[in-house]
């Protein structure tokens, strides 16, 4: 028979813009949430909800904790620097999109 | 094996002071990091520099290292001399990178023993029922994937420990649904399917972070999608009816008369069908026939006796 020919598809969850507890963010990282809230009050990550129970994160967040997690650990960074860094790398990383969409226009204008 | 040459990865010479080999790894580590970085191998760079700082930083590592000799060049196939360790004392520990993730290179690990099994032990202590580590990977997907829905196959490789507790890279491929709706930047979260655990407790969580791959026709920021539409001047002086190709189907457009090129017109919701579908942006570019017939020079004289027309009037001129 061809049941050779069927694969396992593993289904996931999308996560959406508020969906991630400090627990799931926590075991994302592979760090504590001791340091999960120290970014909070850096204001480094903002999650929506007042209170630490309530607090839920976006994908936005994971991405923003784990390149901390790297500046810190690699390079030694603390936690200012680290605000500091990844408001940087992120407006460049939209003037980056920009340029490219841009050069794409206006290559397309030459053709 | 290979032969790693340590100082030339760190940009260092052979007779460097101590204090050097830090001064050089703080700079080239910025440099490298691949958070920081945009070069493309930034991350297998930033693990060798990781690798060569480990062994220089700790003078008896680093006499050992010497102790080689000079004249191996770096790529050059190398094998250990016997007992070339004698009276070094660091096998087996002293690791300061910790996590199975920071697989070192073969030459490493011939010449310094394994990191992972001193940094595995570690990790044991934790507890047995411990749930085991997320782990993280990127795919790229096609847009059509994030419009219609689709199945990719990815390949991983997760470390894992093996009976004497060295870590291995295991190769495995996954079959992932991509649901409907993804933007760049969104992660999907696959459970169960992230590291093992070490102790018999549940497996780790899979994430996948979003990338989409470059698109032939349309340019994606966000949600919404950039089409540059190429029409005729009488279509964009007259308005007119023209047929748009989106990733949903082709759709009817309406140009407005007197359009000029670069004006966006919007089709609503047609951007990516996220939880708040983005919109499809045209962008009109005008493209004059060319007069490379006596007909179309005619048609061109033609306008210049007849239109008042002096597109310079605002600069003066």
């Amino acid at each position: 028979m061809n049941s050779q020919n069927l694969t396992l598809v593993h289904t996931g969850t999308v996560i959406e813009e508020d969906s991630l507890t400090l627990g799931d963010l926590c075991r994302a990282c592979g760090t504590h949430a001791d340091w999960i809230i120290c970014l909070v009050e850096e204001s480094i990550l903002e999650p929506q909800g007042k209170e630490i129970r309530a607090w839920r994160f976006s994908g936005a967040s994971l991405i923003r904790a784990r390149s901390a997690l790297r500046l810190q650990r690699d390079l030694g960074v603390n936690l200012a620097g680290i605000a500091l860094a990844l408001d940087l790398l992120e407006e460049l990383d939209t003037l980056r999109r920009t340029l490219n969409h841009l050069t794409i226009q206006e290559l397309g204008n030459n053709d | 094996m290979e032969f790693k040459d340590y100082y030339q990865i760190m940009a260092l010479k052979r007779d460097c002071a101590q204090d050097d080999v830090k001064k050089s790894y703080r700079k080239l580590a910025r440099k490298y990091h691949p958070d920081v970085s945009k070069e493309n191998d930034a991350e297998a760079k930033f693990k060798e520099l990781g690798e060569a700082y480990e062994v220089l930083k700790d003078p008896e590592k680093r006499a050992a290292y010497d102790q080689l000799g000079a004249n191996w060049k770096g790529g050059q196939d190398f094998k250990p001399p016997q007992n070339w360790d004698d009276g070094f004392e660091f096998k087996g520990g002293g690791f300061t990178t910790d996590g199975a993730g920071a697989a070192y290179s073969d030459f490493f690990e011939q010449l310094f023993g394994q990191a992972g099994a001193h940094s595995a032990r570690g990790r044991h202590q934790q507890g047995f029922e411990s749930r085991g580590e997320d782990s993280h990977a990127k795919i790229h997907i096609n847009l059509e994937d994030s419009f219609h829905g689709a199945t990719q196959a990815i390949s991983l490789s997760t470390p894992k420990l093996d009976a004497q507790g060295h870590v291995q890279l295991k190769h495995r491929t996954l079959t992932v649904k991509i649901p409907k709706g993804v933007k760049p930047g969104q992660h999907i979260r696959l459970t169960g399917q992230g590291n093992p655990s070490l102790g018999g407790g549940l497996a780790g969580d899979l994430y996948l972070e979003i990338a989409f791959n470059k698109h032939l026709l349309y340019r994606v920021l966000e949600t919404d999608l950039y089409l540059d539409l190429p029409i005729t001047p009488w279509e964009a002086a007259l308005g007119a009816s023209i047929t748009v190709p989106t990733p949903g189907g082709i759709v009817e457009l309406k140009v407005p008369p007197n359009a000029t090129s670069g004006s966006k017109l919007r089709l609503k919701g047609r951007g990516l069908p996220t939880r708040e579908p983005g919109h499809f942006y045209v962008v009109l570019q005008i493209v004059l026939p060319p007069a490379d017939t006596e007909a179309a020079k005619a048609i061109y004289r033609q306008m210049q006796e007849q239109l008042d027309f002096n597109p310079r009037l605002a600069l003066g001129v």
